[in-house]
């Protein structure tokens, strides 16, 4: 089944392709979390990671930045190429990884910093920035993209923890966007926000397809289907369909993905 | 009857009240699932009220009697016979005593109860039949001392039977009113619980007017010593040189000398507990693998667990002979003697490590994961992630340790008392003896000390000026704490 899904269908273009995961397996322990992966995630496409709680959606997108290994317990097996470099070889440094692939959280986590010093963190510390204009120009590029810039132009020297949710949130985005990454991974983004934010930030996903390749974790079935172009459902650590968002909302090759999208799963 | 037996009496009530408080709610209802409480309740309800007043005034009272009656039998001392507050309170520890030989006489069969009442000084030998019975007296007792004795032990003993009175009278009303109130609507539960309120509220009164107590204490004689000495010459004169010749004569009591003993000590321990402490912590808490951290951690709490005067031993035998070799005349020659600022610097500042790393190791660990995690998401090392984000978020929790190690610091005594040595003095030199404000209180109050004399009650200056310093830190500390706190929560 995973065969006429991936390696059948959807290895459109090499060229466009940016995360090639194959046969990937995660363990906690004991616990055989993620089973088989394979899936390929385009550059500039939203791709949204569906399934019920506990089905290893989360797991996975951790697997791509490489963020399981901050977890003792945790064991990751398989290949995961990102453009062609498999990211668990030996010889690739985590900490850069993740400079190049963002990752934004359920829960804001701003910084107990001024929100300058929460955008200005990623690029100090990766030395992107020659001299303070350029942080300066970095850090507004940043919140511009991140939607947040008129609202925060007059106060960036203020706490960032001081934002509404959905400004920390976005705040949140702007920090992972100022690094430039190719890839931004969103877990769950907006679960712990209002509907007004929530819309803002899918607004924003929308916007930044422009640039980076987006996966995004999701409860929501509606926001999956507004936000991405690829949607991959997994239940129960397998990953049991992956095609356009389209394709999976109105004609599901899988039974499990037509039991879980029409509600009788999940 | 003895305040213990009526206590005991009263505890024995109240103890019957529950059983029989219990039995009387189960048995006024068909089924003890329709009372209101559940049946414990009403027991307590009536062993509280039995107990509850009655050991209020039993406590009350044992208290306030023997104010009363010295009260009243000091107006038998003629006022020519004494001079001022103070020699009438010879003269009223005298009559106590007298009367308390005279208790004893009479239960060893010596004296007659009766004979006890009668007994003068012209007819007998009051100082030689107290002898007899232990009750050694300095001088031959004198007429208004026996008459005022008597008086004394007949107030004391009406005193302790209407308390006897009162109290069973109490208890029993308690007991019945709570009896006969006992019901399977009444509710029991509710009355407990509020009795139990004013027992938590009378807890935290106690430790409340204790410190009210301690500190006015220390105010009085504060000001009795400002009285004695004037207070320009205790803040800024630059000498410590109290004499021990007489009253008054020549004493020079300028607290900053003591001070700045204290303070070059303290600070020397905090940078040694300091960086030690937080390095430990940070290692512990991020990097340690749990093995590690399982072993070390307890390990390091032990050092709190050591007395101090042991750690003043460890000054004295060793950290000080140990600079002495390399600071003394056989090395740099800077140090003299092996008490030094450095040696009960260094010791308290090995003593502060635990409170410093532990700490801060709770805050360290209580920064949220998010915080890391977002960190690492960043592409930020191990140690930018400590540096950068958690550090600064935990920082106003852990200034908050230092500030309460500080306090330790500046109130600590026999490390000071071993390792730093006992010469005021004011110098620069880190490998000179100092000493400080705590440790001269110790010396000035130990010995034979008149307590009016100003030698004497400079311990209490001291004492609130220190209770001031430490003060002052704790409210910084707390405002510093309370200020950031909500950074990241």
């Amino acid at each position: 089944m995973k065969d006429n899904n991936i390696e059948g269908r959807l290895l459109v273009d090499q060229r466009d392709l940016k995360f090639k995961a194959r046969d990937v397996q995660v363990y906690y322990g004991d616990n055989h979390a993620i089973k088989d992966v394979s899936v390929d995630i385009l550059d500039k496409t939203v791709t949204a990671f569906i399934g019920p709680s506990g089905c290893g959606k989360s797991t996975f997108l951790r697997c791509l930045n490489r963020m399981n290994d901050t977890i003792p317990i945790c064991r990751v097996e398989g290949d995961i190429q990102l453009d062609g470099e498999d990211i668990n070889a030996p010889e690739v440094d985590p900490v850069q990884l993740r400079a190049r692939v963002g990752m934004v959280f359920q829960k804001p986590n701003p910084f107990p910093k001024s929100i300058y010093d929460n955008i200005a963190y990623g690029p100090r510390i990766h030395g992107l920035a020659r001299n303070k204009a350029e942080l300066d120009e970095i850090v507004e590029q940043s919140l511009r993209r991140g939607a947040l810039w008129d609202e925060v132009k007059d106060r960036l020297q203020e706490p960032g923890t001081g934002l509404s949710g959905g400004q920390q949130q976005r705040l949140c985005i702007a920090r992972a966007v100022a690094t430039h990454p190719e890839v931004l991974l969103m877990d769950e983004p907006c679960s712990a926000l209002d509907p007004i934010a929530t819309a803002q930030v899918e607004e924003l996903i929308d916007e930044l397809r422009q640039n980076f390749s987006v996966v995004i974790v999701t409860h929501s079935m509606q926001q999956a289907a507004r936000v991405s172009q690829k949607t991959a459902f997994f239940h129960l650590g397998n990953l049991v369909e992956y095609d356009d968002t389209d394709t999976i909302f109105t004609n599901p090759q899988d039974p499990r993905t037509e039991s879980y999208i029409t509600g009788r799963i999940g | 009857m003895s305040p213990i037996w009526l206590f005991i009496t009263i505890l024995v009530l109240a103890a019957v009240g529950f059983v029989l408080g219990r039995q009387r709610a189960i048995a006024s209802v068909d089924d003890h699932r329709n009372l209101h409480s559940r049946p414990n309740y009403y027991g307590v309800n009536v062993a509280m009220l039995a107990f509850g007043p009655a050991v209020l005034v039993l406590g009350a009272w044992l208290v306030i009697q023997p104010i009363i009656v010295n009260q009243m039998v000091s107006k038998l001392i003629p006022a020519r016979s004494y001079e001022d507050a103070g020699a009438l309170n010879l003269i009223m520890s005298d009559v106590q005593r007298v009367a308390e030989g005279l208790g004893t006489a009479v239960a060893e069969g010596t004296l007659t109860q009766a004979g006890s009442r009668t007994l003068d000084t012209e007819t007998s030998d009051v100082r030689a039949l107290l002898g007899t019975v232990g009750v050694a007296l300095g001088s031959e007792v004198k007429p208004e001392v026996l008459k005022a004795a008597q008086r004394y032990r007949a107030a004391a003993a009406t005193g302790a039977w209407i308390m006897t009175g009162a109290v069973l009278l109490l208890a029993v009303a308690g007991f019945t009113v709570a009896y006969a109130q006992t019901n399977g609507r009444l509710r029991a539960r509710n009355r407990v619980e509020t009795g139990m309120l004013w027992l938590l509220i009378a807890a935290a009164t106690v430790a409340i007017l204790t410190t009210i107590g301690i500190v006015l204490s220390l105010l009085f004689n504060t000001i009795e010593f400002f009285r004695a000495y004037p207070g320009r010459e205790f803040f800024t004169s630059l000498e410590w040189a109290p004499s021990f010749s007489g009253r008054g004569g020549g004493s020079k009591l300028g607290i900053i000398p003591l001070l700045w003993g204290t303070f070059y000590i303290s600070i020397v321990a905090l940078l040694v507990a300091v960086p030690i402490g937080l390095f430990a912590a940070v290692y512990l808490s991020e990097y340690a693998s749990k093995r590690v951290r399982a072993v070390a951690k307890p390990l390091l709490e032990v050092l709190a667990g050591i007395p101090t005067i042991v750690y003043g031993l460890f000054a004295l035998l060793t950290v000080g002979p140990l600079l002495l070799t390399i600071f003394g005349d056989s090395g740099f020659g800077w140090m003299s003697g092996g008490r030094a600022v450095m040696t009960a610097g260094i010791t308290m500042g090995v003593m502060l490590i635990p409170f410093v790393s532990s700490l801060s190791d709770d805050i360290i660990n209580a920064v949220p994961q998010a915080m890391r995690d977002g960190s690492y998401a960043l592409g930020a090392t191990q140690s930018e992630t400590m540096r950068q984000v958690i550090l600064p978020a935990a920082l106003p929790g852990i200034v908050g340790a230092i500030l309460l190690a500080a306090s330790r610091a500046i109130g600590e005594t026999m490390i000071v008392v071993l390792g730093a040595g006992a010469a005021a003095r004011l110098s620069l030199n880190p490998f000179d003896a100092m000493t400080t404000v705590t440790a001269k209180i110790v010396s000035q109050l130990t010995g034979d000390s008149d307590f009016a004399s100003p030698e004497a009650l400079v311990a209490f200056a001291l004492g609130m000026s220190l209770f001031l310093v430490t003060l002052a830190l704790n409210v910084g500390a707390l405002y510093i704490v309370r200020k950031y706190r909500e950074q990241y929560e």
